[in-house]
């Protein structure tokens, strides 16, 4: 089990000692692989302030002038608090720079709301020439380092704060965006990021004797639409399940899918209710509470 | 002929030019491209700047954002004239068929930055000044914003980045016509002492009357320097200079529409502005 922001900062490390036009900026965001990178790339290192407003301008600078830029620090506050930079320094102009946002959902519990991305996702879908992709394995992370170096566009990366498990060997395409876990019949859960690891590593308990499947749509923005439509055909039913509120977010996204692509499959959305969570007992316990249990997607299932 | 009358000159002709703009258009923010004209007349016609006459991409060239994107169709007849597109685009300004926009992009030759909401300009800009340091170039970033770009909290966290970093290589310089939309800053949410905190900040600050060449050649030369700070030159300024009409009026923050006497009294009194 890795953090997939050490297994993004390693690559990116061996990336950066190669091209020297690689920055990696922070605002005052760490972790134990940005030390090497720190210490050994000093001249590609910026640390901002905690000032992540102009930290997206200062990005977006950069860009203009050759950079490839990296830009990295906790999830709420790199995404809704500069979301007006994101707008307008980056999508407007279209720039390449990898925006690293840490710390999905309740992720960062029992810190409550504040540190939470839990309308992230609604936020960032909204914003134009904005790719969004959400990891669920460590695996994913390596490709996604190559891809932003190999082909540096305006990208949002939305990585877990807990450590993930690698689940893929070598069979997921990044341009796919869309990978079948698990093949089953009738119905399938459509998720990403830790809530899908975490329902893989109960899957048995879940499914209950029952044949699910299991899709990672890891790329929520653009949906690969030829990648997603085979599996969205496959199933009769669909379940989505995101440690989001509901309103705007990656279950929304499957129903524009499927209403876009003229299907009729049944869309049903498990995810948090729309409020703040300022309860104690950390991540698990509060998913388990709040709707995301083992218990709650069986249940779903059952009713599929 | 002497600089100085050079660019006076170039500034009556900038304010002419745009006011038949506005005309055309009939929308627009006079007030503000008529308190940046000897700014942005002095920074481009006095020798500031580094650029190629026809090469709006030239790599070793000075950059200039205008931040407070309302003004950036104030550049549209200077980057005309420095042959980066067309006269002709002039006369279709705001219009569907023209390529200029009433607020500026980079989809225009020689606008560097796509602005338009409030004080992204200076933290774009410090990211250009920051490349050109690394990159070991001596070009320079010239950030012309409004004073009440100062509102906004990001102003103050590049203030702090600029200064820490060392780019002296960054110029910015506050229009400082003391309108905003609904009256007089002072009187509104009170920015002064601009100076005292700017150099609080660790910038060298240069104040003068931003309508004045003078004072505006002699701030830029004196900011022309690699002392590793972070240049502001705070320029005071009369919000629609040139046209009696429009100067200290908020509500010509936007274009008002003109009677046809108003009109020719307007062109007459641009055509003598000394």
């Amino acid at each position: 089990m890795r953090f997939q922001r050490d297994v993004l900062i390693d690559e990116l490390y061996e990336l950066a000692r190669h091209d020297k036009d690689i920055y990696f900026l922070s605002a005052d965001f760490g972790a134990p692989s940005l030390d090497r990178f720190r210490e050994d790339l000093a001249d590609q290192f910026l640390h901002v302030g905690i000032s992540e407003q102009n930290m997206i301008d200062m990005a977006a600078g950069m860009a203009l002038s050759g950079k490839k830029v990296y830009v990295y620090a906790m999830g709420p506050f790199i995404t809704l608090r500069c979301l007006e930079q994101l707008k307008c320094s980056l999508a407007q102009m279209n720039l390449p720079v990898t925006v690293i946002s840490v710390g999905l959902g309740l992720g960062y519990a029992d810190a409550g709301p504040t540190h939470y991305a839990t309308e992230d996702l609604a936020c960032l879908r909204s914003i134009v020439n904005c790719e969004v992709y959400t990891p669920s394995d460590t695996s994913t992370v390596v490709m996604l380092a190559r891809l932003t170096s190999q082909k540096p566009a305006f990208r949002v990366l939305r990585l877990d704060r807990n450590g993930m498990e690698r689940l893929y060997e070598n069979d997921v395409s990044i341009e796919r965006g869309v990978h079948e876990i698990q093949s089953g019949e009738r119905v399938a859960v459509f998720s990403c990021g830790y809530v899908l690891q975490r329902m893989w590593m109960n899957w048995t308990a879940l499914c209950d004797g029952a044949n699910i499947g299991l899709v990672d749509v890891f790329c929520n923005k653009p949906i690969n639409l030829e990648g997603i439509k085979p599996l969205l055909e496959k199933y009769e039913s669909i379940i989505t399940v995101e440690e989001q509120c509901l309103a705007g977010g990656f279950g929304s996204s499957i129903l524009e899918v499927v209403s876009d692509l003229g299907m009729n499959n049944p869309v049903k959305r498990l995810g948090l209710a729309e409020r703040y969570y300022f309860e104690n007992g950390g991540r698990d316990r509060l998913l388990d509470t709040f709707g995301l249990s083992t218990e709650a997607v069986s249940a779903m299932i059952r009713a599929c | 002929m002497s600089l100085h009358l050079q660019i006076k000159q170039k500034a009556a002709w900038l304010r002419q030019e745009l006011f038949e703009m506005f005309l055309r258009a009939r929308q627009g923010h006079p007030g503000s491209v008529f308190s940046q004209i000897e700014i942005t007349a002095v920074l481009y016609y006095g020798g500031v700047l580094k650029y190629k006459h026809g090469d709006p991409a030239w790599p070793d060239r000075d950059k200039v954002i205008v931040s407070k994107g309302h003004a950036t169709m104030g550049l549209y007849p200077i980057l005309s004239d420095f042959g980066y597109f067309p006269e002709e685009e002039l006369a279709k300004y705001g219009s569907g068929e023209g390529i200029l926009r009433i607020f500026g992009n980079i989809t225009i030759p020689g606008i560097e930055v796509t602005t338009g909401s409030l004080a992204h300009g200076q933290g774009v800009g410090a990211g250009f000044a920051y490349s050109s340091k690394k990159d070991r170039s001596n070009c320079k970033t010239f950030v012309i914003i409004s004073e009440g770009e100062m509102y906004e909290g990001s102003v103050w966290e590049t203030a702090l980045f600029a200064s820490h970093h060392k780019l002296d290589n960054l110029i910015l310089v506050i229009d400082r016509n003391r309108n905003i939309i609904l009256g007089d800053t002072e009187d509104l949410v009170g920015l002064s002492p601009v100076e005292d905190k700017w150099r609080a900040f660790g910038w060298d600050t240069y104040t003068v009357d931003g309508h004045s060449i003078e004072e505006l050649l002699d701030a830029f030369r004196q900011a022309n320097n690699t002392n590793g700070k972070p240049k502001v030159i705070v320029a005071n300024t009369v919000k629609g200079k040139g046209s009696s009409i429009m100067e200290h009026r908020p509500e010509w923050h936007y274009w008002q529409g003109m009677t046809d006497d108003e009109i020719d009294f307007t062109r007459r009194e641009l055509r003598e502005t000394p």
